[in-house]
């Protein structure tokens, strides 16, 4: 068995583990390590990553992506995003249900935790079939700057994908684990993470084998994305659509994307994209798109500034910066991280799959058999202030942001009422000083105190953050020695019992759900192929011999016929016989192009052509 | 000490032929958690050395395939660790633990100032308005000779001589003049 570690991401996921003493990302069947952190439902079940995102924008509603930014949310943080989204949040129908999110596709209901755990089910089923032992434990990774709501709904997606949740990992400090134990280097180092959805940064230390991470800061509303939704702001403004939706908006984002991955080598392109009924057409400098960004990537140096000052250092006393997450290939973001710093920094490992890899190596160390590094250590911090909230809503801090975990407070209450036998406790996360402005973690009641005066009772309470930064509570009435019934619900919203029949009833589905798995991914991969070889017949009749016209349609019909009667087997070979029949039309469109390139076309028309060309 | 679960003989905290760890205490003393004696000149590198040492026996990711009983126990050492670390680390919680034995001040109840000091401290305040300079030189000064007062205190009982009975006095005063010097305009 070994131990498997995943870097479960707002835009994608990966799965890594440590074979023959190295660290190594697992690939799919087309030598992916990214899993796109996409899930499509359809009528006949789930479809993950690629194939998902495969026209997305055809399916907008169905679709679900960026579902990570409403782990541990309710609908009430949700609501603000809720605008920007190319699918629909259900209305909760009471309060309980205002706690968690749940996104409205086709006539179900899902949350977030849920579509995580297809992703992660996707990802266990890839280990699976990588690893000849079985996969043993995993070890997901979170933002820094995850609550304790938002690490306690990665932890139960990981449950209801069926894998035995070994630690939860902080990703810069996976990222750290990645560089010092491939470097064994010593020293402070600051750690850059600028992902989809997400902004981290921490500051660690490396000294005898124990990695220390000082302090850590960031923003979980800040990412890649939201330079996309800039971008495609401006797309869409020039074409004059307002309050774009769905399909659209999806299409926007997508266009918008690939611009700014565009202008990570280019100076300027052209964005073409069709948003429902309007064509859109726009051309963006990278000048353009500096000054566009530039605002959001300032932010993330405010809460560099943050960080640093937790550890009491300056800029100057890093001795390294580590920069992970593929937004961290933005230009700007590089030359205003290299300025702050002023040092280059490190990316001798793929930002992308920097994290899995740290992650693989925890998960390796914590079998206790560890290849790698049987004497390495990590140190992770609790990254907001846990607190109660006290009379008049103020907050009284009990664990202070940066302490290290795990790490335990205690606090002892009494009553106010004679024969008074419960208290009412609050604990709140975050650094505002009133209790409303901070995030809600719990509301329980410290039941079964003995009846006595008022103000005798001594019920203390002991906080205790783990080493996954996750919070438990224990009550002890001090005169009787009494444990006290604490009911703590978690504020976001999924009781256990919830948790337990959602594992249930995706255990009974589990079978039907790989036939039918298959069946889906064999159905979308078909329906990809014929749309891409009707678009090239309707474009490029001319180039096609009229034999090998009816050779064509003649698989067409049959491939359309096996997809009705949902014949897999079918399905995937008349999928590959479609492609081998349109090899030579393929072929010929693409010589031509060529042709079209060396009668003086820019050489940017070209290749969208070349790639519109995608049989 | 014997090792609850092998009975063999412990030299650490983890014991060397079964990898057991030994039980948490239940009222932890701060210094001997670490490993260190009871002193108030400490370097916070050696605290840290120290703390470093011990967690890497402790810490609940060393027990990760281990019963539910023994993490328990490493996750609460490596918490009660944690504790020490950071009280054992400040020079003014150092000092108050080692005079108290109580990781931080009472909210109520702490040692009674003279009307003198607080009186002074009140004029100080009154007069930081108008004279800003003059008063942080002045409370510079109070707080040099409260430094000066510990450290003798503390070099004198780290010799075995005289007792720590006037610290939380001494601490008392020390966080009156650290709060003024804080609130001065800068």
């Amino acid at each position: 068995m070994s131990n498997i570690g995943i870097d479960l991401g707002t835009t994608n996921s990966l799965v890594a583990v440590v074979m023959g003493g190295r660290a190594r990302c697992l690939l799919d069947d087309d030598g992916h390590a990214i899993l796109p952190s996409a899930v499509r439902y359809t009528a006949e079940g789930t479809v993950v990553g690629f194939a998902a995102l495969d026209d997305a924008a055809g399916h907008a509603a169905t679709t679900l992506t960026s579902v990570k930014r409403f782990m541990g949310r309710s609908m009430d943080e949700a609501r603000a995003e809720a605008a920007q989204l190319h699918y629909e949040l259900a209305p909760p129908d009471d309060a309980a249900e205002e706690k968690v999110v749940r996104i409205q596709v086709g006539e179900r209901l899902v949350t977030p935790i849920e579509v995580s755990a297809e992703i992660l089910k996707a990802l266990k089923e890839r280990a699976e079939e990588c690893l000849l032992g079985g996969v043993g434990g995993a070890v997901i990774t979170v933002p820094a700057y995850f609550d304790d709501a938002q690490r306690q709904a990665t932890r139960d997606a990981g449950r209801l994908a069926g894998l035995n949740v070994l630690r939860l990992l902080n990703e810069p400090t996976a990222a750290a684990i990645a560089y010092g134990l491939q470097e064994r280097s010593q020293g402070t180092f600051a750690i850059y993470d600028l992902g989809g959805g997400t902004f981290d940064i921490s500051i660690l230390r490396l000294e005898d084998g124990v990695f220390q991470v000082l302090s850590t800061a960031g923003d979980t509303h800040l990412g890649g994305d939201d330079f996309d939704r800039l971008i495609a702001e401006r797309l869409l403004q020039a074409a004059g659509v307002v309050g774009a939706r769905g399909g659209a908006l999806r299409a926007a984002m997508e266009a918008a994307e690939a611009a700014k991955r565009a202008l990570t080598d280019a100076d300027s392109t052209e964005i073409n994209a069709q948003l429902g009924e309007v064509t859109a057409a726009l051309t963006l400098t990278r000048a353009e798109l500096d000054t566009l960004i530039r605002p959001l990537v300032d932010r993330t140096l405010s809460a560099c500034k943050q960080a640093l000052s937790d550890a009491q250092l300056s800029p100057s006393q890093i001795d390294g910066v580590v920069l992970v997450g593929g937004s961290t290939r933005v230009p700007l973001v590089r030359q205003v991280v290299q300025e702050f710093f002023g040092r280059p920094p490190f990316s001798d490992i793929d930002p992308d799959q920097v994290v899995a890899i740290g992650a693989a190596m925890q998960a390796d160390i914590l079998s206790g058999e560890s290849e790698l590094a049987e004497d390495v250590l990590l140190m992770d911090v609790v990254p907001l202030s846990l607190g109660l909230e006290t009379m008049g809503g103020v907050v009284e801090k009990l664990i202070w942001r940066c302490s290290p975990i795990p790490s335990s407070a205690s606090q002892t209450f009494t009553t106010h009422v004679d024969g008074q036998t419960a208290v009412a406790i609050h604990v709140v996360q975050g650094e505002r000083e009133m209790a409303r402005d901070n995030r809600s973690l719990a509301r329980f009641k410290l039941g079964g105190i003995p009846p006595m005066p008022a103000g005798l009772p001594r019920v203390e309470v002991q906080f205790m953050v783990d080493a996954n930064g996750i919070l438990t509570v224990t009550a002890t009435e001090q005169y009787t020695g009494k444990q006290s019934n604490i009911e703590v619900v978690p504020s976001y919203g999924l009781t256990d019992e919830q948790i337990e029949e959602m594992l249930e009833t995706s255990i009974d589905a589990a079978e039907t759900d790989v036939d039918e798995r298959l069946l889906v991914e064999a159905k979308v991969e078909a329906d990809q192929i014929l749309r891409a070889v009707e678009k090239a017949l309707a474009s490029d009749a001319a180039l096609v011999q009229e034999d090998e016209l009816s050779r064509i349609q003649a698989v067409v019909t049959d491939l359309k016929s096996a997809m009705d009667a949902q014949e897999r087997k079918k399905i995937s070979d008349l999928s590959k016989k479609l492609d081998e029949v349109t090899a030579p039309f393929a072929q010929r469109r693409i010589e031509r192009d060529l042709q079209l390139a060396l009668q003086g076309q820019s050489a940017l028309e070209v290749a969208e052509r070349l790639d519109r060309s995608t049989i | 000490m014997i090792c609850w679960k092998c009975h063999e003989r412990l030299s650490t905290l983890r014991c060397a032929s079964c990898g057991a760890l030994a039980p948490p205490p239940a009222q932890p003393e701060l210094f001997g958690a670490l490993g260190l004696d009871r002193r108030y000149h400490l370097d916070a590198e050696v605290i840290d050395g120290a703390w470093r040492k011990r967690s890497k026996d402790t810490h609940p990711d060393r027990f990760a395939a281990a019963s539910a009983v023994e993490r328990r126990m490493a996750l609460q050492w490596t918490a009660t660790l944690n504790e020490a670390r950071r009280v054992l680390r400040d020079p003014v919680t150092r000092a108050w633990y080692l005079a108290t034995g109580k990781p931080h001040p009472a909210e109520t109840g702490g040692p009674k100032l003279s009307p003198e000091f607080l009186e002074e401290i009140f004029e100080l305040r009154m007069a930081a308005d108008d004279a800003p300079a003059a008063v942080r030189d002045t409370a510079a000064q109070l707080r040099a000779r409260l430094d000066a007062d510990l450290e003798d205190l503390f070099s004198r009982w780290e010799r075995g001589e005289g007792d720590l009975a006037p610290v939380p006095e001494r601490l008392s005063r020390l966080k009156y003049v650290d709060n003024l010097l804080r609130e001065l305009p800068a």
